[in-house]
């Protein structure tokens, strides 16, 4: 034993004094050794962190562990919407005999039902509100109210009315400057500019009161169309057995406002949808200056895009004043030519281009005063908690279905608040998403075809076919925008009884899972078993005949998940081109370090040393470089990450990495496996790359001490 | 009894598609303790036939005896562990590792053997260091001394493993005439004190005057033996 430890030492000894011989060699495999374990344990470390990330993001937030859905689909289940639009998916027809089925196999927790898809919300804009607020006045005026504080209202609400008309011929009289007056649309141009002149005189406004219907409605029709707002946006949501969901997800939380009630319908609003799509531009664009200024150390006075938005906020300062009646707007620009240093006698106009046109340097004074003064008395968000919003989506029967839901708030996921992929979501009930998604059920199919029978009618008309498939159900198509400007009115009407009924009715936990939904999430008890897990709830839903497909979470989240599995890819492409690539490049550097050194090796045979003693010798120089330097790399990838996580760790710079990173900042942990990985890289690079050169040393004879001249 | 028997020995080197025999039918008995010089023009065989003898060659026709071992019998390994334990070896060119120290240079033969403590190992590397005048350059690289001390340094190396039979190759070629005759004294001197039997080719007539034999060689054929002093004896006598 000895004699085999004194040989090692003389291997090493041997092989480290060469090493020191051949500076430049060494340290140029040294190089690509370290900087390959450095690439290895960043990437590895980096895409270990990811992974987490995503697996909270989408473990918490819609994915669960595993999803089910019919195995019919044309499409794979994409959570998160895929490139092409929402994913078309055949519907489970009985959720409840799903649950019954995949609640028996072991380690099932919960399972939660699902329908994902994208609808038209109808938003309104300030003047449908203002008008609304006027009519509301009008109609207890014309019922023979006659308090004090409804004339107020009413006096206010007129001024404001009549303010709105005031800048929307101002906006207009500005577009009539550049606008073709001789064109196609010449006529109607012509009509809407004597409308809003009409509406603009003091004369329409001393006759008001003559005949108050009669004006409101002349503003209704003509002249509220004409604010160029738009009036609807696109949502997506999820429609859930909203109780199960909350449990199942434990990221969900409810930012503002409340919970559902159970069993009622109500949807929760998107936090950041809602800050996206339904926030006052104005509002959101400061918003994105202060966190760019904040998180990214950007200034306006050299960002291209801080400067567009500086100058976008002052066109936009319509939008404000439209939504200020003259009495707040007076005091508005009270309480602001002070704190903005303006001159006494500015007007509110001027005042509010003061303030959104601002520079770095009165930034945050601006922000702060928007936020005390102004947002207090305008509304911030198209949608407040409490309003009843309308919802209309393309329904599976090819006519657009429409529901009324009450906003009971707005849902946020924790850590990953600021994501547009889980933060765009907004939540809804299971039955208001079954009356948008308008699925024929058999039952209903079988009723139509009966239908169909007993009229001898080829083609059904719309309106029959609506009202035999969704008669009952609560189909309040075309009530949108009308109902937002009298809702009180409408729900004294039929129809509007019956949405009442609906916003009311407690449905019972069977009423929400017998029937439609799309997918469902499973949640287990064990995460560390879902490969078993997933083969049991697929043979489960064999047995059972429900021609379920199922995926895991990873596969369920789509684009995302791909994105991941690209990331994934890239680095072991680029992990296997260094591998190949440094292989190449140390095997020649070997290969030439045994040339020179053939007689030595000649020398050592002819004295006695065995083949596999050169073998080793060669080995052992190559395994020391890349195990030394391989550990040295691994340890700057380790600082490398200590240091990316003391200064704050990868910032989410999109939506995208946002969701990935489940916060805004990636804080890198070093993974066993990459530093593992790392070694075995390094390990086996320098065994490959020292193997040939050290088959070719072994090869040498002795001979070749004798024959070779210095 | 001799230490080396080569009987009808023949070798063929192949050049191209021509066979180019280096050796025909050469034999020859060398008996243990003699300080024996191979001779003979360059291209004669001299390097062939003691790349034989010394097991790193093997050949053609023929047999070759090393310490009563057929070497045409052994295994790669076999002739490898034949000459870590009863050859040493003197090159031309000192061969040393240049990596290593002198004093390591000398020690690794003993290495490869294993068995030996440190202590000992140390013992007889110094003794020998001593013996061949070159102890006080035992830190030394290979590269920071002259040739004389490093050809000292590869005689010392041939003896650690206390061999039967040392081979040296033209050990005097690279040297200058008066360090080649000290080498020559040295080897001498190690021949007599430790009965080591020396084998070494030359073709200087001054080196050739040391040995206590001549073997003489020309064209592949062994072409007499003598007496430094010049007896011929008959080709493949005693």
């Amino acid at each position: 034993m000895a004699g085999r430890r004194d040989a090692i030492r003389i291997l090493l000894r041997i092989a480290f004094r060469n090493l020191a011989a051949s500076r430049v060699r060494t340290a140029i495999i040294g190089a690509i050794v370290g900087l390959g374990s450095l690439i290895a344990v960043l990437g590895m470390s980096l895409l270990h962190s990811i992974d987490g990330g995503m697996r909270t993001s989408v473990q918490g937030s819609l994915g669960g562990h595993l999803q089910v859905y019919n195995g019919a689909s044309e499409d794979p289940l994409e959570l998160y919407g895929g490139l092409r639009g929402e994913s078309l998916l055949e519907p489970i027809q009985d959720f409840s005999k799903v649950k019954a089925v995949l609640e028996q196999v072991p380690n099932v927790k919960m399972v939660v039902p699902m329908g994902i898809d994208q609808a038209m919300v109808a938003t309104g804009n300030v003047i449908d509100v203002a008008l609304e607020r006027l009519r509301d006045d009008v109609r207890r005026l014309e019922a023979g109210e006659r308090d004090a504080a409804l004339l107020r209202s009413y006096e206010a609400h007129k001024a404001h009315a009549r303010r709105i008309v005031t800048l929307l011929r101002e906006q207009l009289a500005q577009a009539r400057a550049i606008a073709d007056l001789e064109g196609r649309d010449a006529e109607e141009r012509r009509s809407e500019w004597a409308d809003l002149t009409r509406a603009a005189a003091d004369q329409f406004w001393s006759g008001f009161d003559q005949d108050r219907y009669q004006h409101l409605e002349l503003l209704e029709n003509r002249i509220a169309r004409l604010s160029m707002e738009g009036a609807f946006t696109f949502l997506r949501y999820v429609g859930t057995d909203v109780d199960a969901f909350f449990r199942a997800f434990p990221l969900a939380q409810v930012g503002e406002g409340q919970m559902i009630p159970k069993g009622r319908r109500g949807i929760l609003v998107g936090k950041q949808y809602a800050e996206e799509w339904l926030k006052l531009k104005n509002a959101r664009r400061l918003d994105q200056i202060k966190e760019k200024r904040e998180r990214r150390g950007k200034r306006i006075a050299d960002d291209e895009q801080l400067q567009r938005w500086v100058k976008e906020n002052g066109n936009g300062i319509n939008e404000i004043l439209l939504q200020l009646d003259p009495a707040k707007a007076g005091a508005l620009a009270a309480r602001l030519r002070p704190s903005l240093g303006a001159p006494a006698g500015e007007e509110l106009p001027a005042l509010l281009a003061r303030l959104f046109q601002t520079d770095d340097e009165r930034f945050d004074r601006n922000y702060r005063l928007f936020y005390q003064e102004v947002a207090p008395l305008i509304r911030l968000y198209l949608v407040d908690v409490g309003d009843t919003i309308t919802i209309k989506a393309p329904s599976k029967s090819g006519y657009f279905n429409s529901v009324n839901v009450k906003v009971y708030g707005f849902i946020q996921f924790r850590g990953i608040e600021k994501s547009g992929i889980a933060g765009m979501m907004s939540v809804m009930d299971m039955m208001s998403f079954r009356d948008l998604y308008g699925y024929l059920s058999r039952e209903k199919a079988a009723e139509i075809a009966s239908i169909k029978a007993s009229s001898g009618a080829r083609e059904l008309s719309r309106e029959e076919a609506e009202a035999a498939l969704f008669g009952a159900g609560g189909s309040l198509e075309g009530q949108g925008k009308q109902e937002r400007i009298d809702e009180s009115a409408l729900l004294g009407a039929g129809r509007g009884a019956e949405a009442a009924d609906l916003a009311a009715r407690v449905y019972s936990q069977d009423e929400i899972e017998r029937g439609v939904a799309l997918n469902a999430a499973l949640v287990l008890e064990d995460p560390a078993k879902l490969r078993g897990t997933m083969r049991d709830v697929q043979r489960a839903s064999d047995e059972a005949g429900l021609g379920l497909k199922v995926v895991d979470w990873e596969v369920a989240s789509g684009v995302v998940g791909q994105f991941v599995l690209m990331l994934r890819a890239v680095l072991f492409i680029s992990i296997f081109i260094f591998f190949v690539v440094s292989l190449v490049i140390v095997n020649n550097a070997m290969v030439m370090a045994m040339l020179q050194r053939v007689k030595e090796i000649g020398t050592m045979r002819a004295i006695g040393a065995q083949r596999r003693f050169v073998l080793a010798m060669l080995l052992v120089e190559t395994v020391t470089v890349g195990l030394l330097f391989g550990l040295a790399g691994a340890a700057m990838g380790g600082a490398s990450l200590a240091v990316i996580r003391a200064t704050g760790g990868i910032p989410a710079v999109n939506d995208m990495l946002y969701f990935l990173f489940a916060g805004p900042a990636l804080l890198p942990t070093l993974g066993s496996a990459g530093v593992a990985v790392a070694l075995l890289i390094v390990f086996a690079v320098s065994v490959l790359s020292g193997l040939y050169p050290a088959l070719l040393a072994m090869r040498v004879t002795p001979v070749e001490a004798i024959a070779t001249e210095d | 009894m001799s230490i080396v028997s080569v009987q009808n020995v023949s070798k063929d080197y192949m050049l191209g598609k021509t066979v180019v025999p280096a050796l025909r039918g050469v034999t020859l008995e060398i008996g243990r303790g003699e300080f024996l010089s191979i001779a003979g023009p360059s291209g004669s065989g001299k390097t062939t036939l003691l790349n034989l003898i010394g097991c790193v060659d093997t050949p053609s026709g023929g047999r070759v005896l090393v310490g009563e071992k057929d070497t045409s019998r052994l295994s790669e390994r076999a002739l490898t562990d034949l000459r870590l334990h009863t050859i040493g070896f003197i090159f031309q060119s000192f061969n040393l590792v240049q990596v290593l120290s002198v004093f390591q240079n000398v020690e690794f033969p003993l290495l490869l053997q294993g068995g030996l403590s440190r202590r000992e190992r140390e013992a007889r590397v110094m003794g020998l260091l001593e013996a061949v005048g070159i102890g006080s350059h035992r830190r030394h690289r290979p590269g920071e001394l002259s040739g004389g001390q490093r050809q000292r340094v590869a005689v010392a190396r041939a003896l650690v493993t206390r061999p039967a039979l040392v081979l040296a190759d033209e050990p005097t070629a690279n040297l200058d005439s008066q360090t080649g005759a000290t080498i020559i004294d040295l080897m001498k001197e190690m021949n007599r004190r430790d009965g080591t039997t020396f084998i070494f080719s030359t073709h200087d007539p001054k080196v050739m005057s040391h040995a206590s034999a001549i073997v003489r060689i020309a064209d592949g054929q062994l072409v007499g033996r003598e007496a430094p002093g010049g007896d011929a004896a008959a080709a493949g006598g005693r």
